[in-house]
């Protein structure tokens, strides 16, 4: 990503408060999506990317995690800082660029002050422009820059307005960007004195370049107001901070003293349900065109190993995970409504009492939110807690919310469970699956925290203070980008490992008995290839390794083709899937993809038995299994980076994943004492 | 002493000091609660914590035990 270092290359760096607008640039510049989103941390990580060649300026550009100050209280703010002034493979910036909001203009120029105080070279960048138009005021920019000390450009990266002016300014003067600089490490104010300071110098340089739009009306007021002396002072200043009206009215119902937690829970629930609902007839649409797919490329290649390779292994291996990014599309969708709405913001202060109790703190709820996208980003997203033991804890608990790769898992067994008309129920129960995670995991917070000192050491001041942003109406193109990326980065993620596991599964459980002999007298065509699929399979590769497992499988009634497609899924759980979709045999066409599968499972039978081997309780037992397992490769290795050693990911391996097997075998045993098959 | 804790719905005030002896007192200079600020209380959560209180033109969420470091009579 970092290519042609050359001398004449610039390096930019992107600085700014949370929120200020600093990942809008940042894509504007580099044709990238990151994600940007209406919530103070939604950046947790830098990026390096290079400026669009369109730009005609060669340079890369850091994007990095908002901060307040120069003096970092979180892990991301560190980041940022030590970021700041050297980059690890970049070094020290040649220019930094300041993200200022206009309309929070004293609190965002302190920041900025800092950052040219300590003499870097500097470009403010004004951002939100319009909204502070809409409170009738405006910049003037010359006026500012010329007190604050560099150059300031009122830009929107979101529509690039304004941004050809900062970019041939920056083109004029490359050279002296590059010359030496020494940079001042200590101008970070380090008392409370400096910070007032700092402040009051802040004020003036507000007072004398914010000034209010003049229409008509207002110059007369102003010309009475004049007369009165003060006043005018006084009276622009209480203008200029009032907060958004239409902010005031949506948060006198949605933080509503009594009913706020009440719209939380609906907004939570409403999330869920739909994620079932809206996608069923996506996928059902989906599977339908892979199963034909599949059957076309049978027909065409012949019944030799190469046409079960090509429509077993791997038609309908991918196509079974494919069946369910519609699924996923309308999870990211959701929550990117959610995103940038700026409802996340409220949702953290709800929580903060009722997660205080248990360990967490309010802002482990971004990151709870984002673990039921994917535990990898959700573990990063902890970095805004600044307090280092509710950290930890969010991150020990995050393996337990139900991520999107459960969800195909999922969705597959409760059609099972669920079939045809009864389809709505379905959904209610996925619903309910996923607020279980949310009680499970807070129950396991709630113990851990209790167990005290032994698993996560208590530390210093634990503190939530964080800024409410403005509501906005989500905007289509950032909501519909984030959804196409999120569907994009699932099959890019799982795409390949399924691909190849998908392979791996076929010729584990096709060799070396690729063309078994049987007794073909007296049957049909038909039940010739059943007979043939099943004698393959057991005398297969995979058979030889499954009576090793099978004494773990039996507890549980499931037997060792369940346990094989189980420790697939380690590489990652949406493998599961598909491995069932190839041991499963899913060849016969009866409508879609889906269809045939949950017919071979309903005709399973355990060993040489009549016992069939999908009932309700050994599926119930196999969604527990998926519900605590920490299944997931990516998430120990994530786990193991963000707390810093291996502790914390292999307590969780052991805890999750003996919990799970553990209560799915009380589940399954229960049910069938209590008579549930 | 009363502080920006004691604060009821509705209340504006101006802020008289922060106790730089509080361990959130330094942040919550940085974001803006220095003396002479207009403050009010626009919201307060379902368990009257945390609250929000309106600052600079803008809404900062904290909770009663950080806010107790604003003090304001
Ligand atoms: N109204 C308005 N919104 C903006 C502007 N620039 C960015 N935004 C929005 O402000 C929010 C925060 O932007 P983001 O780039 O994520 O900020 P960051 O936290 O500094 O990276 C996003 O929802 C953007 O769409 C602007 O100039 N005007
Ligand atoms: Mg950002």
């Amino acid at each position: 990503m970092i290519d042609n270092l050359t001398s004449d290359n610039l390096f930019i760096t992107l600085v700014g408060p949370p929120n200020s607008g600093k990942t809008t640039l940042f894509n504007y510049f580099s044709g990238k999506n990151y994600k940007t989103v209406n919530y103070p941390g939604a950046t947790v990580d830098s990026a390096v990317a290079n400026l669009q060649k369109k730009f005609n300026i060669n340079a890369s550009l850091m994007d990095s995690p908002g901060i307040i100050s120069l003096n970092p209280e979180t892990d991301d703010e560190k980041i940022a800082v030590n970021y700041l002034y050297k980059h690890p493979k970049l070094g020290k910036p040649d220019l930094v660029i300041v993200t200022v909001d206009s309309s929070q203009l004293s609190r965002h120029l302190y920041l900025a002050k800092q950052i040219i105080n300590s003499k870097f070279n500097v470009i403010i960048a004004l951002t939100m422009v319009d909204i502070l138009e809409q409170k009738g005021f405006e910049i003037n920019e010359d006026k500012l820059s010329e007190i604050i000390g560099c150059k300031t450009f009122k830009v929107d990266g979101r529509s690039g307005r304004g941004i050809d002016n900062l970019l041939s300014y920056i083109n004029d003067n490359k050279i002296s960007f590059k010359e030496e600089t020494i940079l001042n490490n200590h101008s970070a104010n380090n008392n409370t004195d400096d910070v007032l300071l700092l402040y009051k110098e802040i004020e003036k340089i507000e007072d004398e370049c914010l000034v209010e739009i003049e229409d008509k009306k207002n110059i007369n007021l102003k010309r009475a107001n004049k007369q009165l002396n003060l006043v005018t002072n006084k009276f622009e200043k209480k203008k200029c901070n009032q907060i958004d009206a239409r902010t005031v009215k949506i948060d006198k119902v949605l933080l509503h003293n009594t009913w706020g937690l009440v719209f939380f829970f609906l907004i939570m629930s409403f999330t869920f349900t739909s994620i079932f609902w809206f996608a069923q007839p996506i996928m059902n649409f989906v599977s339908y065109i892979f199963q034909n797919l599949a059957d076309e490329a049978l027909n065409l290649a012949g019944n030799n190993w190469f046409g079960m390779l090509l429509s077993n292994g791997i038609i309908n291996g991918v196509g079974s995970v494919v069946v369910f990014v519609p699924q996923i599309m309308i999870l990211f969708l959701i929550l990117g409504i959610l995103e940038d709405s700026g409802y996340l913001a409220r949702g953290a202060m709800l929580i903060d009492k009722p997660l205080s109790k248990i360990g967490l703190n309010g802002k482990s709820f971004v990151p709870m939110l984002s673990g039921f996208a994917c535990a990898i980003p959700a573990m990063m997203a902890a970095r805004t807690i600044p307090n280092r033991r509710e950290r930890l804890l969010t991150i020990f608990i995050l393996p337990l919310l139900s991520c999107s790769a459960r969800l195909p898992v999922y969705t597959l067994l409760l059609a099972f469970l669920f079939p045809g008309n009864k389809a709505w129920i379905a959904g209610i129960v996925l619903a309910a699956i996923y607020l279980f995670s949310i009680l499970s995991s807070i129950l396991a917070a709630a113990i851990i925290n209790k167990l005290n000192n032994k698993v996560i050491k208590a530390q210093d001041n634990s503190s939530f203070i964080l800024e409410l942003p403005a509501y906005r109406r989500p905007e289509v193109k950032v909501v519909a980008i984030n959804m196409w990326h999120s569907g994009k980065l699932y099959l890019q993620k799982a795409g390949p490992i399924i691909l190849v596991l998908s392979i791996c599964i076929w010729f584990f459980t096709s060799f070396p008995n690729i063309d078994p002999k049987v007794n073909t007298d007296n049957i049909s065509q038909e039940q010739v290839n059943e007979l043939k699929d099943s004698e393959r399979l057991a005398t297969s590769y995979a058979a030889d390794f499954g009576k090793i497992i099978q004494p773990v499988m039996t507890p549980l009634g499931l037997d060792w083709r369940v346990g094989v497609a189980l420790i697939s899924a380690f590489t990652a759980r949406e493998v599961f899937v598909s491995s069932m979709a190839l041991i499963f045999k899913v060849t016969d066409s009866r409508g879609s993809l889906m269809e045939s599968m949950l017919d071979a499972m309903k005709n399973s039978k355990i060993g040489n038995t009549e016992k069939k081997l999908f009932t309700p309780s050994s599926i119930i037992g196999i969604i527990i299994f998926f519900m605590f397992a920490l299944q997931c490769l990516s998430t120990i290795a994530i786990s193991r980076k963000e707390t810093g050693s291996w502790r914390i990911p292999i307590l969780q391996l052991i805890i999750f994943s003996g919990l799970a097997y553990f209560l799915s075998f009380v589940a399954v045993n229960g049910l069938r004492i209590l008579g549930l098959s | 002493m009363k502080t920006a804790a004691d604060l009821k719905h509705g209340e504006k005030v101006i802020i008289n000091c922060v106790n730089s002896k509080h361990p959130s007192a330094k942040r919550l200079l940085e974001v803006g609660f220095t003396p002479g600020q207009e403050i009010e209380l626009v919201n307060r959560s379902t368990f009257n914590d945390p609250i929000a209180i309106s600052i600079r033109g803008t809404v900062i969420a904290l909770r009663r035990s950080d806010a107790d470091c604003i003090i304001i009579a």
